[in-house]
């Protein structure tokens, strides 16, 4: 999931400054999961809001906010207060934000939150980034781990020198990847293949942005 | 004699480094490199070395070529893309650079320039399969060059690494990659390092092996607890301590000098790697000591 991180709430007012009325954008997936975008989190904002004596016309938790036409149907109920807001304040992750700005041609669109990462989540509301979304797969090369993520320098062959007891010297924290990678396939029996292979460099070219894909078919006429 | 030369006589070789400064005056710089260049076989210039920005590598190479003296350009991999790595390195050989030594390099939180992006395009294997190839007259995307490269290249590698067997890996694929000699982390446990250079040994290249000169226990015990892959033995410190503030360099001085003649009398290695950090002048003074002078 897209993990996200709440604004500084003085940053947030001090850019919203000049607006009067509000309507305060959710989401039900990811940005709940992080306890950035789901119904407390709108609740408290429009506690706060009011508090500053602005008013907040309406709030609602999308079901997927990153996905337009949906949130667009869902929307439609909130024809009225959305007339009244002339901010919208976007609660889940960059995405939502801009299918709000795409919805909402002539109307000011605010993020409340910061965009992170692609993020797993370990236990309640923790989060580790596991892939980055290189636009090129090469966890069949390495044991299903991802050096190009989980080390910080996204080595390809190995540890460097900066592996302290098996862990990273940007931070003790981290626990080296190469490390990880070579017990990984040394207890699934691929040892021979991890000292035989070396990755070339990766091509960049496959996330070169902004990237787009269509998925679907589309119907023959 | 170059430094391939050298290597290849069967000589024990030396090499020390300098440190590019962080600002335009080189005269310390031209100082240390008078110091030691009739005394090493070669000299390490490290690149931007702790992630710390400082004149870049090349520049201090053809300096030390203006010296007379034969460089190893230091090249991470943290600051350039495969473009900027492979132009430099077309750059390094017209200006006359020969030895070329392939690093990751330091993570950017290490240095003091802690916003930068880093870039590690490529890392250490990958960049010495660029020199490979640069060498043979192609670029990294297959394109015929006007003239190849004429490196002698060479990676590093940590002997005391935790866990080791990932290291050695890594080694073996530096090798396959080209790596034709290795210059290690410091090391000061020579019998340990006997069973790294055991399995070294069984691989076409030369090895030399690294030694940050010790100053005090204080400084042994630093080390210990601050940089990855360099274990200072207890019996090293306590040799440091029982010297006693005044002596403590002195006795760091004859421990180098000791390890040094052991390295060579019992053909452990091919040769040392001095890296002096600030006491240059020492360099000779301990090769002295170890009757390489």
């Amino acid at each position: 999931m897209i993990i996200t991180q709440k604004k500084d709430r003085k940053e947030l007012l001090e850019n919203v400054k000049g607006y009067r009325s509000f309507f305060l954008l959710g989401c039900s997936e990811c940005a709940t999961l992080c306890g950035t975008g789901g119904q407390e989190q709108l609740d408290e904002l429009k506690g706060l809001l009011e508090g500053e004596g602005r008013a907040v016309a309406g709030a609602f938790v999308a079901k997927t906010g990153c996905q337009v036409l949906g949130t667009k149907v869902e929307l439609k109920k909130f024809k009225e207060e959305l007339g009244k807001a002339d901010c919208i304040i976007v609660m889940s992750c960059g995405a939502g934000t801009q299918s709000a700005v795409e919805m909402f041609e002539d109307k000011a669109v605010y993020p409340a939150n910061d965009s992170m990462f692609l993020g797993n989540m370990t236990r309640l509301q923790m989060f580790d980034e596991r892939c980055s979304l290189c636009g090129e797969c090469i966890l069949d090369k390495t044991g299903g781990i991802c050096p190009v993520t989980t080390c910080p320098k996204g080595i390809l062959n190995g540890p460097c020198g900066g592996t302290k007891d098996g862990h990273c010297e940007v931070s003790a924290e981290i626990p080296c990847a190469w490390v990880r990678i070579y017990e990984r396939m040394e207890k699934t029996g691929r040892l021979e293949e991890f000292k035989a292979g070396t990755l070339a460099a990766k091509d960049w070219s496959a996330s070169v942005k902004p990237r787009k894909l269509t998925a679907r078919e589309e119907k023959k006429k | 004699m170059s430094f391939q030369e050298a290597l290849n006589s069967g000589k024990f070789v030396v090499t020390a480094e300098v440190g590019p400064p962080k600002g335009t005056d080189i005269a310390a710089l031209h100082h240390d490199i008078d110091i030691l260049k009739d005394k090493v076989d070669a000299l390490n210039v490290t690149d931007n070395q702790s992630a710390v920005m400082r004149i870049c590598s090349l520049a201090i190479c053809r300096i030390v070529l203006e010296h007379n003296a034969e460089p190893i350009l230091q090249m991470t991999c943290r600051d350039r893309n495969r473009i900027g790595l492979q132009s430099d390195l077309l750059g390094a050989d017209v200006l006359g650079i020969r030895n070329v030594l392939c690093m990751t390099g330091d993570h950017v939180l290490a240095g003091d320039h802690k916003g930068a992006k880093p870039v590690y395009d490529l890392e250490s294997v990958q960049l010495l399969t660029a020199v490979d190839s640069l060498n043979n007259g192609r670029d990294m995307a297959g394109n015929g060059l006007k003239g190849g490269t004429h490196f002698f290249q060479g990676g590093v590698v940590t002997p005391e690494a935790n866990p080791l067997a990932p290291q050695l890996a890594k080694f073996e694929k530096k090798i396959r990659a080209g790596a034709k000699f290795f210059q290690t982390q410091a090391i000061y446990d020579i019998d340990k390092f006997k069973e790294f250079m055991t399995f070294a040994r069984r691989f076409p290249v030369k090895v030399l092996a690294g030694f940050v000169i010790l100053k005090s226990a204080g400084m042994a015990n630093f080390l210990n607890k601050n940089v990855p892959g360099i274990r200072v033995p207890e019996d090293l410190i306590n040799e440091l301590k029982a010297a006693g503030k005044e002596k403590a360099l002195e006795t760091g001085m004859d421990i180098a000098a000791r390890h040094i003649r052991r390295l060579r009398d019992e053909n452990i290695c091919d040769g040392i790697h001095i890296m002096a950090i600030g006491m240059e002048d020492k360099v000779p003074v301990i090769m002295r000591k170890a009757g390489l002078l």
